[in-house]
C-alpha cells in the first residue's frame, strides 16, 4: 500500500479517469475493481457491483462466450480476446448518447488477463474498449476511398468515365471476348470542327457542347456492361460487348443523330452550321494481336475524309469484309 | 539430432487432439454451427532445417498469430494460416449479423482472436495433461510473406527447435489447414521430454 501512496498521483483517480472499463474479478467471479467508465456505460454504480459475482451485477444477460472466456482465464490463467467482429456486445453497456427509448449498446473488444492480488489470490483483469468509434472511422474511411476511386476513374467535365478507366476496361473486355469468344464494339467519336468552334464560341462555350454531347451519348446506352468515356479532348469512345454487325452499324448511326438533334449552332461548320460528330465503329471477336481501337480509328478517318456527320463502319476481320461485298 | 522417440511424438499429438476438440468447441460456440479441427501429425525439427516444403507455405500472404508463453518450458507459439483463408474463415465466423465484413481492422482483431482460441486450447490441454501452469503474452496478429516468416523462425539462435504442428480446420462447409509452430530452446525442449516421459510413465 505504502508504494501505491508514495506516488504522486492517487491510483483510483487513474482508473476513474480512464477512457476504457476497467475491471477486476477474483477467483470467484466476484468484482473487485469497477472504474467510472464501466459504472458510467453500463448505469451500475461501484457500490452496486463491489463483491457480487460479475454475471449478477448487470440486469441483462452477459453473453455465454464472455462467461466462459472468464472462466477459462480463471482456470488456465491465459488471457483471452473477444473481438469486435465475432461478439458485438458481449457486456451490457450502452453509449452515453442513445436515447432513453432506444439505448443503443455498445460494441465492444475485450481483453481478459490473469493478475494476482496482493493477498496473492488469482484475479482477472478485464479491460473494455469502445469499438463504435473506430468503426465510424474505418466507414468514414472506406466511403471516403469509394469517392475517390470515383473521381479517379471520372472525366470532371463531363462526368462520362475517364481515359484511365477507360484504358483498364478495354483491356479487360477485350480478354473477356477473346477468351469467350463473343463479339466487341468499339465506337470512335470526334466532334466536327470542333477547333473552329472553340476559336469562334470560346472555350467555355466550346466545355459546354463537350458536355452536351458526352451527355447525348450516354442516353444512347441502357445495358449495365456498355460504357462511354472521353477519349480526348473532343473525342470520345464506345464500348459495347455482343453486338452483331449490323446491330453496330445501326448503333453508329444513332449516335450520330442524338447529336445531330441537339441542333447546337455552329456558324464555322459548312454546310449544316450546326454541330455534328463523326463516328468509327469496329465489331468482331478478337483473337491474337487483333486491335479493334486501331481500326474503329480508321473507321474515324474515313468517316472525315468522307465529309463528316456520318459513321463508317468496319469488320475486324478483312477476310469478313469481303464476304460481305 | 533431439531426443524425441515416436512415442513420444504420438502423445504430444494427443496432448494437441484434446486441445484441438476443446478449439473447436470453443469456435463452435461462436459461430453456432459445427467446427472440427484435428491435428493429423506433429514433428520436431531443427530450425535451421525448417523450410517452406515443411510447413506447406506457398507464394501467397500469411495471416500470423503469434503468443509468448513461460512456465516449465518457455516457447514462441505462431498460428499460421494463409492470409485468403484465414480471412474466409473469419467472414464465415462474422456472418452477416453487422456489415463489418469488409472492415479490415476487424477482420484482423478476428483473425486474433481466432488463433487466442486455437493457441490457448493446445496451452490448456498440455497444462491440464502435464499438470503444469503456463503464463502467455496476449495474442498478435502480423501479415508477411514465406520468406518473412522462414526468416523469422530461423533468426533466433536461442531457439533452435521448432516443433510443427499440422493443422485441419473446417467450419461449415470450409475447410483449410494451418500450421502452428512452437519455437523451442534446448532447455524448454528437454524440459518438454521430461514433461512427456513422466505422463507417459503414469499412464504404462
Amino acid at each position: 500500500m505504502s508504494e501505491i501512496t508514495a506516488k504522486p498521483f492517487d491510483m483510483n483517480d487513474i482508473f476513474n479517469t480512464l477512457n476504457l472499463g476497467v475491471c477486476v474479478v477474483n477467483a470467484n467471479g466476484e468484482v473487485l475493481l469497477w472504474n467510472d467508465w464501466i459504472a458510467k456505460h453500463s448505469h451500475i454504480k461501484e457500490a452496486d457491483a463491489l463483491n457480487r459475482p460479475l454475471d449478477q451485477v448487470f440486469p441483462e444477460p452477459v453473453s455465454p462466450a464472455f462467461l466462459s472466456a472468464l472462466k477459462n482465464t480463471l482456470t488456465y490463467r491465459l488471457p483471452v480476446v473477444l473481438s469486435t467482429a465475432l461478439h458485438r456486445t458481449p457486456l451490457p453497456l450502452y453509449n452515453v448518447f442513445g436515447t432513453d427509448q432506444q439505448p443503443d449498446r455498445m460494441y465492444q473488444s475485450i481483453t481478459i488477463t490473469p493478475i494476482q492480488s496482493q493477498l496473492d489470490e488469482s484475479c482477472c483483469l478485464i479491460q473494455v474498449t469502445d469499438s463504435s468509434t473506430s468503426i465510424k472511422r474505418e466507414k468514414m474511411l472506406r466511403s471516403h476511398s469509394e469517392i475517390l476511386k470515383k473521381e479517379a476513374t471520372t472525366d470532371g467535365l463531363t462526368d462520362i468515365c475517364n481515359r484511365r478507366f477507360f484504358d483498364a476496361h478495354y483491356e479487360m473486355t477485350v480478354a473477356d471476348a477473346k477468351r469467350q469468344k463473343h463479339p466487341l464494339s468499339i465506337f470512335m467519336v470526334d466532334i466536327d470542327f470542333f477547333k473552329s468552334y472553340n476559336d469562334y464560341y470560346g472555350h467555355i462555350a466550346g466545355d459546354d457542347v463537350i458536355k452536351q454531347v458526352a451527355a447525348a451519348l450516354k442516353s444512347q446506352l441502357s445495358r449495365a456492361t456498355d460504357i462511354v468515356a472521353r477519349y480526348g479532348g473532343e473525342e470520345f469512345v464506345l464500348v459495347m460487348p455482343h453486338l452483331p454487325q449490323e446491330i453496330a452499324c445501326q448503333f453508329a448511326e444513332k449516335l450520330r443523330s442524338a447529336v445531330f438533334n441537339l441542333a447546337i449552332p455552329h456558324i464555322k461548320s459548312q454546310p449544316l452550321k450546326q454541330v455534328t460528330i463523326s463516328v468509327g465503329a469496329c465489331t468482331g471477336i478478337p483473337e491474337n494481336d487483333d486491335n479493334l481501337l486501331n481500326k474503329a480509328d480508321t473507321a474515324l478517318y474515313q468517316a472525315k475524309l468522307k465529309g463528316r456527320n456520318q459513321c463508317i463502319s468496319l469488320p475486324l476481320c478483312e477476310t469478313e469484309e469481303y464476304l460481305e461485298q | 539430432m533431439n531426443n524425441l522417440s515416436a512415442l513420444h511424438l504420438d502423445a504430444l499429438g494427443e496432448v494437441f487432439s484434446i486441445g484441438a476438440g476443446r478449439a473447436a468447441l470453443s469456435l463452435s460456440e461462436i459461430v453456432g454451427d459445427e467446427v472440427s479441427i484435428s491435428v493429423p501429425s506433429v514433428q520436431v525439427i531443427n530450425s535451421k532445417d525448417i523450410n517452406s516444403a515443411t510447413l506447406s507455405l506457398n507464394d501467397g500472404r500469411f495471416g500470423a498469430v503469434t503468443q509468448h508463453f513461460s512456465g516449465p518450458f518457455n516457447a514462441e507459439a505462431v498460428l499460421l494460416f494463409t492470409e485468403d483463408q484465414a480471412l474466409k474463415i473469419v467472414r464465415d465466423m462474422m456472418g452477416s449479423q453487422m456489415s463489418l465484413e469488409e472492415l479490415a481492422e476487424f477482420e484482423h482483431e478476428a483473425m486474433c482472436e481466432l488463433g487466442n482460441i486455437i493457441l490457448n486450447a493446445c496451452l490448456s490441454a498440455m497444462a491440464d495433461i502435464f499438470s503444469f501452469t503456463l503464463e502467455s503474452s496476449l495474442p498478435s496478429y502480423t501479415v508477411a510473406s514465406a520468406d518473412e516468416i522462414l526468416y523469422r523462425l530461423k533468426k533466433n539462435s536461442n531457439q533452435p527447435y521448432v516443433m510443427v504442428l499440422h493443422i485441419d480446420l473446417a467450419i461449415e462447409n470450409r475447410h483449410t489447414t494451418g500450421n502452428l509452430v512452437f519455437l523451442l530452446s534446448s532447455a524448454s525442449l528437454t524440459e518438454l521430454v521430461t514433461h512427456v516421459d513422466q505422463f507417459l510413465g503414469k499412464i504404462s
